[in-house]
């Protein structure tokens, strides 16, 4: 390859950029396109040049650069290097490291989620282009043609001679320009476009192995730095003082008491409040006095969590929004209802719900007197948070670097880029010249954070003369759960996107309400399902338009669409007095849906038999057993679980005391880590059917605490009996990061109506709403 | 000024009295593994051993501490060592076995929490050095001033991990 040539790997551009004396690498980097002339200006034939891809060294080791972060769910530590590896035919162990989230460090950008669904596939075709331009370094300077040469273990080899990657890339500046679509500091961030030849699954040899996660050692040794732990020089802590409702604005400030507090500042900016000190204990203390001292106007547009449910029934507007219809929408609903005799109907109601990190959001920017910025943070989308950013400065992106560090999860309320601090971190260090690390208080975190929206679903099932289901009707209701405005922004006044509604120009904030839960019912022969969004609740009544927003949350919308679901076909079977897993093998019509139902009823000690149990029983002090179940359909995963929890009605305790869940998520990367995945998952949904609701008044949430806002306890764990059903032909990766947390709730609402007779169509099964259930 | 015992280490520290142990040891010895969680007592985040007894440094005043041991998930190694009476180079190739087995176990999700399990954990194996799920639900919910929450539900992990430590502490710590 002479130096001027280029040559084409499938599309990808291979070129030698120079020798080198020492070292060589070859970089595979973005082709970008003139939008994002400025960040291409970053690039460079340095090995560590920020916007490589994947970088393979001369001493046969790859680095691997991710836009996306790690909240817990490992996958940019292992799946990805397993996927690379694999693609690359380099061992795992030469994945030494992977760079993440860092705006000026990684390529990519988009949103951490659906990481082995949509998100790899970046990764795994830029390897697949990167072992394409290796073979043909590999032709040329073996002098062996292409269709001789294989891969095994780093080692390119044919007619008897070979070269590692290394020694192919070696004393070379290389560079791979590979194609690519979208924006870097949009939502979605980049694709990689083309279609590089795929390794076959069924050649597979690292993808499927129980690799262990190496960050977790560091972590635990303490050796890792938290976001909270960043330090700067000079750097001053902050606490911001949200305003008293979701709708007030500032009338006058309090003051600090110097004697007491010396060292502590206000900064007021707008409705944006916050003291600052270089003592964080006194920041704390001063922000305690100066809310004291702080008048808000009056502030009353919410309903209250105890009318919630009658207002989204009576008094949301439905015809703001367009409404979506579901993909597996098919035949004539209404003419399958008016015939049928037996018609189940009934509406089901789900709360808003918290991320709920166990740390508060936690940010550090140093806003320079240049103009540049650099925000120390932890986010699910750090470039669309840097675009954000930039909005609210009024400044070019290019000013703005967005470094992540692990934090707490929060699923999913960052991935449109905040999760709360950021946006104030950086207006106070603009404010006063020096970097600045706002904390959140735990009652901060809970009131002025997004929340995961309440829903309220009508469903209609009719069965046939043969206990079948005829028709399936769905309505399923919400405001639409993705609120990406950062809340300093509008509390100091300051640009940024709009709330949710039609008008946006990115479809994943216009507001609309999306038919999420798969249908995986093929054998229905009439299904009519809506999806109608809304304007968050308060939003439009609130002066400072906040009111309760909205954000999506661990499988959203689809959480909220499946437990109406599933609920209510457990309701139809007992309806058609059929057992509840039997009524869905007569249903479903994919195989895989069959092999994990079957496999479920023996792995859960299942009792085939119609519910209600024949002891169920609504009233007394002794505990009532019962068994429900759940599937789902998301990301190329298919989940069927059982639960079996005892009732006791005197009390209205419900307790799990059993949860079976199987698994297919079609080729399964890395099954200890999917195993850990999906067994803390069926902890959350646990936490969240028997807990969670977020409650609040006319004002404000009033869910401040984990007193006010209880989950999950050790004491509460029960048996987890988690099974994986992989099924390597489909050829695909299915994801366990999201959905686990989704089957707990319907099940267990099932289980609840096979042990005492009487339906259970909301959560959380707290003792007062459990005793009002028992009584209806 | 005070002087704090920390991870075997004497330091004189010039915060004020009433100061919550958990900034004072973040922001002005650098100890960063005890994390803020709620500021409340309510999660175990923040959670440390005073002379082997846990405490959540986010509510106790430094001086509510005297004299007394403060030892954090930064000194389990050397708490192992000292308990062991391993060599220096012994001590330095090893963590705390409650770390090892968090590892081999890959306890953690996001892993906040974690610090404080830890330490609750260790706690309880330094009394019961082979419990059971019972005792280990009760050590982890009831015992202290509130439960140890996870947000990300690592709850079945942990008990494979406390398992897996008391397994490791029985054989001096190594696999």
């Amino acid at each position: 390859m002479s130096d001027a040539k280029v040559i084409s790997i499938h599309g990808a551009a291979l070129s030698r950029r120079g020798f080198l004396a020492a070292g060589g690498a070859l970089i595979v980097a973005t082709a970008f396109r003139p939008s994002l002339a400025w960040a291409a200006n970053r690039t460079s034939l340095d090995a560590t040049a920020p916007a490589s891809w994947i970088e393979i060294h001369a001493d046969n080791t790859v680095l691997i650069r991710t836009g996306k972060c790690d909240f817990g769910q490992s996958s940019i530590y292992t799946a990805y290097r397993q996927i690379v590896a694999e693609e690359l035919g380099m061992p795992l162990t030469a994945m030494t490291t992977v760079i993440s989230g860092d705006t000026d460090r990684t390529p990519d950008g988009g949103g951490t989620f659906g990481l082995l669904r949509t998100n790899v596939l970046n990764l795994r075709k830029a390897a697949a282009y990167t072992r394409e331009a290796v073979l043909t370094l590999a032709e040329q300077k073996l002098g062996v043609p292409r269709a001789d040469l294989t891969i095994k273990d780093g080692v390119i080899a044919g007619s008897g001679k070979s070269a590692t990657y290394g020694e192919l890339v070696g004393g070379q500046s290389l560079e791979l320009t590979i194609p690519v679509s979208g924006e870097l500091t949009g939502f979605g961030g980049l694709t990689v476009t083309g279609n590089p030849p795929l390794k076959p699954a069924s050649e597979y040899t690292i993808v499927g192995q129980p690799f262990k996660n190496p960050s977790v050692r560091p972590k635990i040794s303490g050796e890792t730095p938290w976001v909270g732990d960043i330090k700067l020089p000079g750097m001053l802590h902050a606490r911001p003082i949200h305003p008293t409702t979701l709708g007030s604005k500032l009338l006058s400030v309090g003051k600090i008491d110097k004697a007491q507090f010396p060292a502590a500042k206000l900064v007021v900016i707008g409705n944006l409040v916050a003291v600052v000190s270089p003592d964080e204990w006194e920041a704390v203390q001063a922000a305690q006095q100066v809310a004291t001292g702080t008048r808000w106007t009056a502030w009353r547009g919410l309903p209250g969590h105890e009318n919630l449910f009658d207002h989204l029934q009576n008094k949301v507007d439905w015809s703001a929004i367009p409404v979506r219809n579901g993909r597996g929408n098919k035949g004539d609903t209404a003419v399958a209802l008016a015939k049928s005799a037996r018609i189940l109907k009934a509406t089901y109601h789900l709360p808003y719900l918290k991320h709920a990190p166990i740390g508060p959001t936690v940010s550090l920017a140093d806003v320079k007197t240049d103009g540049s910025v650099t925000l120390h943070t932890h986010s699910q989308n750090p470039q669309y948070l840097r675009f954000l950013l930039a909005k609210m400065l009024g400044t070019s992106q290019a000013e703005v670097v967005v470094r992540t560090y692990p934090g707490p999860g929060h699923f999913g309320r960052s991935n449109g880029g905040n999760a709360g601090s950021e946006d104030e971190a950086v207006l106070l260090s603009r404010e006063l010249g020096v970097p600045v690390r706002v904390q959140w208080m735990r009652s901060d975190d809970m009131q002025w954070s997004t929340q995961s929206s309440a829903s309220i679903s009508e469903i209609s099932i009719a069965l046939d003369d043969n206990g079948r289901i005829a028709a399936y009707e769905a309505a399923h209701r919400g405001p639409p759960m993705q609120d990406d405005r950062p809340i300093g922004a509008i509390l100091a006044g300051l640009p940024t996107i709009d709330p949710p509604r039609p008008a946006n120009p990115d479809g994943v904030h216009a507001a609309e309400m999306n038919v999420a839960d798969a249908w995986v019912y093929g054998e229905v022969p009439h299904v009519h399902e809506r999806g109608f969004g809304a304007i968050q609740i308060g939003q439009l009544e609130s002066p400072i338009g906040v009111g309760l927003r909205d954000h999506s949350m661990r499988t959203p919308i689809q959480f909220q669409q499946n437990f109406p679901r599933e609920v209510a076909i457990s309701e139809a079977a007992a309806m058609a007095g059929i057992d509840p897993i039997q009524f869905r093998l007569d249903h479903v019509s994919d195989a895989r849906f069959r092999a994990i139902l079957t496999r479920l009823r023996s792995e859960a000690g299942w009792e085939t038999r119609p519910a209600p149990a024949s002891g169920h029983k609504a009233t007394g002090k002794r505990a009532v057993r019962g068994q429900g179940v759940s599937i789902m359909l998301r990301d190329n995963g298919y989940w069927a679980c059982a639960c079996h929890v005892a009732v006791t009605p005197a009390t209205g305790n419900v307790k799990v005391e059993r949860l079976t869940i199987v698994v297919d998520t079609g080729i399964v990367v890395n099954p200890l880590q999917l195993k850990r995945q999906v067994q803390a998952g069926c902890l959350m949904g646990i936490s969240q059917a028997l807990h969670e609701e977020v409650s609040f008044d006319e004002r404000a949430i009033t869910a401040v605490d984990w007193a006010s806002y209880p989950i999950l306890t050790m004491a509460e764990v029960p048996d987890i009996n988690v099974v994986l059903a992989p099924w390597p032909d489909s050829g695909i990766y299915g994801q366990g990061s999201e959905s686990a947390n989704a089957l707990a709730a319907p099940a267990i609402a099932a289980a609840f109506f096979d042990a005492t007779g009487r339906p259970a169509r909301r959560f959380p099964f707290r003792p007062d709403y459990v005793k009002a259930m028992l009584a209806s | 000024m005070m002087t704090l015992k920390v991870n075997g280490a004497e330091h004189a520290v010039v915060s004020r009295p009433d100061t919550p142990l958990l900034y004072v040891l973040r922001n002005e010895l650098n100890v960063m593994t005890p994390k803020f969680g709620c500021g409340l007592a309510q999660c175990g985040a923040c959670s440390v051993l005073l002379d082997g007894k846990e405490i959540r440094s986010c509510i106790t005043p430094i001086v509510a501490i005297g004299d007394k041991e403060i030892t954090t998930v930064d000194g389990l190694p050397g708490r192992w060592a000292k308990q062991r009476g391993l060599s220096p180079e012994e001590a330095a190739r090893q963590l705390h076995p409650v770390q090892e087995a968090w590892i081999e176990e890959q306890v953690p999700q996001c892993g906040i929490c974690q610090f404080g399990m830890m330490i609750k954990v260790t706690e309880l194996l330094e009394h019961i050095p082979s419990p059971t799920d019972a005792e280990i639900k009760t050590a982890l919910t009831t015992s202290g001033p509130s439960p140890h929450l996870c947000r990300c539900g690592s709850y079945a992990a942990i008990l494979d991990g406390v398992h897996e430590a008391a397994r490791l502490m029985s054989r001096g710590g190594t696999k």
